[in-house]
């Protein structure tokens, strides 16, 4: 995809932020900031720990699947060839 | 406990339908009645043969001992889907376009379709392999044993392994598509996940809220330490868990396999970036309720890994026991299946295919029929790793120790990383950099994880274990150089990946690619640029369209060919018959016949038809890095410059020359008018002084008319000698040269000036030489030159008495006369100037002529093969030298 013309600016922020969205994920998910979630707790009766990554887990995928949606209509994928790949 | 019969006849009737999907699937894809198989939701659960059994029972047992720590292996592929813009979709654009049929495939190719990377990469998947294949024949075992009462464990992992074989062959194997797509063996595992999802949830919600009372109810009084387990659960280990998932979902042969070889839709791949995460979060919602509500109800001692079973089981909840049992049972035989597909993918293509086609086409053409070949060792190859599992589950005698090989296994193939991420971004990797890192790579897993995961039994003993080989506590396996005190996993890690890495970029920064190298790396790293990812042509040769069509027959089919070979003669504007073996046929062909047999066997088979060897400069210019054509160019440069620089210094030589020569016309033109002016000044006067004045006595009259003739024969003398010198010097005059004897030449000169030389009182002493001697020369224009000399000497001596000596001396091949007087000759500086025309010595005065008798004889010498040059004495005069060529030896 390096015909800048095939390229609107508004898929070109999408990729910015799928790759900020991997980098947020990574630090959020990974030491020392995972570790904030260390303490004794429970929220709605389940541990904060559990509760933290679940609920950075679950986020990440639907930031994930609204990124994804802008991402695929900036994609220029030929679709004629993916047809008769899928037929043939 | 359910009964043998019931659970038999369960797991028979769910193989069927098993069975029945990829048979139907299969027999929709080739008459191309996708529908709705083909989607995203396909692709999708086909994705999550990630989760095999040892995710299905032993995420339940790593939960109940460590805690959270279970969760890591889960974010890493969470975290590879959500950025998939930049390395999954390359990964399938890159498969898509090269056909790439298998992860060893993809090394190879881009390496510059090296056979034996492809070989290494084989041996390394099918090591690591194996053990996982013998974990997933285990568990499906124990939860048998399980769920239908103790039997023969052997047998049955035996009848278990014969079955997986089976389906494998026939779906599997089916056909050999150009793509190396399994349409049936896809949708039977989507329906596996279905299952498995399904079981998993059901327990769980069965633990969380039957056998509890809710979340709350499961994680009350529950001590922190078996929520996070007992160590430090967010630490290395951590980190090194989620880069291991992580690398394992782009890594693993059966990965792979269904995320970029079983692709048939790139834009599935944005909808599998978020539905496969989120199939994984549904996978381990329940994991922790399960182990928590597991650990509070059974009774002490209860295997954890089989909770899953166990707790409906205990519960006398049959229909549950039995769905996670399927769930399981789904897990194990969905990865047991697209492992072997992948793993025999590539021990087939490159390592029995090679061996085969070698022995079989010894010569230029292709004997026997490679496309059965192709199946039987494609049939055979599965045989022979479900049969290594087995074998690896009868010996390992279903110990724990094949617990951890998950783990082991991940950082097996995480050995490919560094050659693949390093393969599709960075077009500096060669091959010589990632055989390295790969074997780096793998000696050191085997070293320090693989085989101390035996406990000493294989190849490392416990003391070697415990103190290092002989001895060497720096080398002990799992304190590699005194690195202690590190989880063995990451130690293990730290040292393959990180070496394997290091190596890769190292080597390959010190290595040459060869030329298919650099354009393979060039057409992968820049995927999306080329138009339909189809690589561009560099190869030339000539082929046959029979032979190619021979090939493919034997490979893709007789129906596929035909339609292939036909699409491509219609393409190139043929009606009928065989197309053109042009460059674009052949490539296409390549590509066809490596989506069935591998990009390394496709290249070595195509161009041994084709005759295609070597790369054509102008190629071989284009593929060529940037920098060298910098170099290049710079070289070019410089040359170009010198070259400029060696003109300039020419051109002002020359322009310095014309200068001189400019400034000597001016000289010549201003001598000359002065000296024409002289004699027609004085005619004008007396001529002037006849006309006009009456009175003029005759004798005066006589007198003045003599003075005009007198200076109209001096201007007709310098005009004459004018002509002389420039066509002596232009070289219009023939001058004809005879033999003359020098004493006479002498003679005659000086009898010729015996008067004046008598008048002027000068003494002449001659030695003219030896009596015979000859030289080749104009007898007339030599005396003119003798004359002129020797009047020269008379004329402007201003010694008070005068003297002339002439000499003859012999010089090899040359004679030489030698003039000499003794008034004094002339300075070097005017030595330099008398061969000027219209110069002369200082002592001259202007009594007599111009100053064109030297230049004229030196002129009149030169187109005589000879010389007249001034010449010094040792005692400081000067002396004219005349030479001339000897006409005998």
């Amino acid at each position: 995809m390096t015909a800048p013309a095939e390229i609107g600016p508004a898929s070109g922020k999408a990729r910015d932020r799928s790759i900020a969205l991997v980098v947020v994920g990574v630090v959020l998910l990974m030491p020392p900031l995972v570790g904030v979630s260390l303490v004794d707790g429970s929220i709605a009766g389940v541990p904060v720990p559990l509760v933290y990554v679940f609920v950075v887990w679950v986020t990440l995928i639907a930031a994930a699947a609204a990124l994804a949606r802008v991402l695929r209509s900036s994609d220029t994928i030929d679709s004629s060839e993916s047809v008769n790949d899928a037929t043939g | 406990m359910l009964s043998v019969n019931t659970v038999l006849a369960v797991c028979l009737g769910y193989v069927v339908l098993l069975f029945a999907v990829a048979f139907i699937v299969d027999r929709r894809t080739r008459t191309r009645r996708l529908g709705w198989l083909n989607s995203p939701v396909v692709y999708t659960l086909s994705i999550s043969i990630y989760c095999t059994s040892w995710t299905f029972y032993g995420a339940v047992g790593s939960a109940a001992r460590n805690g959270l720590e279970f969760v890591a292996i889960y974010l890493g592929p969470t975290l590879v889907f959500v950025g998939w813009w930049w390395c999954l979709r390359k990964l399938v654009r890159i498969g898509r376009a090269h056909r790439i049929t298998s992860i060893a495939d993809l090394i190879s190719s881009r390496y510059g379709k090296s056979p034996s990377l492809a070989v290494l990469v084989t041996v390394i998947a099918l090591i690591a392999t194996t053990p996982y294949i013998a974990l997933q024949l285990q568990s499906l075992t124990r939860s048998y044993q399980v769920i239908a009462g103790e039997s023969d464990g052997v047998a049955t992992a035996f009848w278990i392994a014969a079955g997986m074989a089976l389906f494998t062959i026939l779906f599997g194997t089916r056909n050999l598509d150009a793509n190396e797509r399994h349409q049936g063996v896809v949708a039977a595992i989507a329906l596996e996940a279905v299952v498995k999802l399904l079981a998993l949830l059901a327990v769980g919600v069965f633990a969380t809220w039957s056998l509890a009372d809710g979340f709350a109810d499961v994680f009350a009084d529950v001590p922190p330490e078996v929520v996070v387990g007992a160590g430090e659960v967010f630490g290395a280990r951590w980190v090194v868990l989620t880069f291991l998932s992580a690398t394992a979902i782009i890594c693993l042969p059966r990965q792979f396999q269904v995320t970029v070889v079983e692709n048939i839709d790139e834009r599935h791949l944005s909808t599998a970036s978020w539905l496969f995460p989120l199939y994984l979060f549904g996978m381990t919602l329940f994991i922790m309720p399960i182990a928590i509500v597991g650990l509070k109800v059974m009774p002490a001692g209860a295997n954890p890994d089989l909770f899953v079973l166990t707790l409906p089981l205990s519960a006398e909840r049959h229909e549950l026991a039995l769905l996670a049992f399927l769930g399981g049972f789904s897990s194990a035989t969905s990865m047991v299946i697209v492992a072997t597909i992948a793993v025999s993918t590539m021990l087939s293509n490159h390592i029995v295919m090679p061996i085969a086609l070698r022995v079989l086409a010894a010569g230029r053409a292709v004997s026997g029929d490679v496309r059965a070949l192709l199946l039987v060792s494609r049939r055979v190859c599965i045989g022979v790793i479900l049969g290594l599992g087995f074998l690896y589950f009868r010996l390992s005698g279903g110990s724990d120790a094949l617990a951890a090989i998950g783990l082991i296994a991940f950082v097996g193939v995480a050995q490919f990383l560094p050659s693949l991420l390093g393969g599709i971004f960075w077009r500096g990797g060669t091959r010589t950099g990632a055989a390295c890192g790969l074997l780096a790579g793998f000696a050191l897993w085997a070293y320090t994880l693989f085989l101390p995961s035996f406990g000493g039994d294989v190849i490392l003993s416990p003391e070697v274990l415990r103190d290092g080989p002989a001895g060497i506590a720096a080398l002990r396996p799992q304190a590699l150089l005194g690195l202690d005190g590190l989880d063995p996993l990451v130690h293990a890690v730290v040292w393959s990946v990180g070496v394997n890495a290091l190596a890769f970029v190292v080597v390959s920064s010190l290595t040459r690619p060869g030329a298919l190298e650099r354009l393979q790396a060039t057409v992968f790293v820049d995927v999306y640029r080329a138009a339909g990812g189809a690589p561009s042509s560099v190869l030339v040769g000539t082929a046959a369209s029979e032979d190619l069509f021979l090939l493919a027959r034997r490979i893709l089919g007789d129906g596929f060919a035909r339609s292939l070979f036909d699409e491509m003669a219609a393409a190139q504007g043929r009606s009928g018959g065989l197309p053109d073996p042009t460059d674009a046929v052949i490539d296409r062909l390549e590509r066809e016949l490596s989506g069935s047999i591998g990009a390394a066997s496709a290249h070595a088979l195509v161009n041994r038809i084709a005759d295609r060897q070597s790369l054509g400069m102008t190629e071989l210019i284009d593929i060529a890095d940037e920098s060298q054509q910098m170099i290049e160019a710079a070289h070019e440069f410089a040359e170009k410059s010198a070259e400029l620089e060696r003109t300039a210094v020419q051109l002002r030589a020359a322009n310095e020359r014309l200068r001189a020569l400019d400034a000597q016309k001016d000289e010549f033109l201003g001598q000359l008018s002065h000296e024409l002016r002289t004699p027609m000044t004085s005619i004008r006067s007396f001529s002037e002084i006849l006309m006009d004045e009456e009175g003029v006595p005759d004798q005066e009259r006589r007198r003045f008319v003599s003075i005009i003739n007198e200076e109209s024969q001096r201007l007709t003398r310098l005009l004459d000698e004018l002509l002389d010198i420039s066509r002596l010097e232009g070289g219009s005059i023939d001058l004809r040269l005879e033999m003359i004897g020098v004493p006479e030449a002498i003679g005659k000169a000086l009898d010729a000036i015996a008067g004046t030389t008598r008048d002027a009182g000068v003494t002449v002493t001659a030695d003219p030489g030896r009596a015979g001697l000859r030289v080749e020369s104009n007898p007339d224009r030599l005396r003119q030159v003798l004359i002129n000399l020797l009047s020269n000497a008379v004329k402007y001596n201003p010694a008070p008495q005068p003297e002339i000596r002439v000499s003859v001396n012999e010089n090899g091949s040359m004679v030489d006369i030698d003039v000499a007087d003794n008034g004094g000759g002339v300075t070097h500086a005017e030595a330099a100037m008398i061969f000027e025309k219209f110069a002369r010595g200082d002592r001259s005065d202007r009594s007599y002529g111009v100053g064109l008798g030297l230049p004229i004889s030196r002129a009149i010498m030169r187109a005589m093969n000879g010389d007249l040059t001034v010449e010094f004495a040792p005692d400081g005069t000067s002396f004219f030298r005349i030479r001339m060529p000897r006409a005998d030896p």
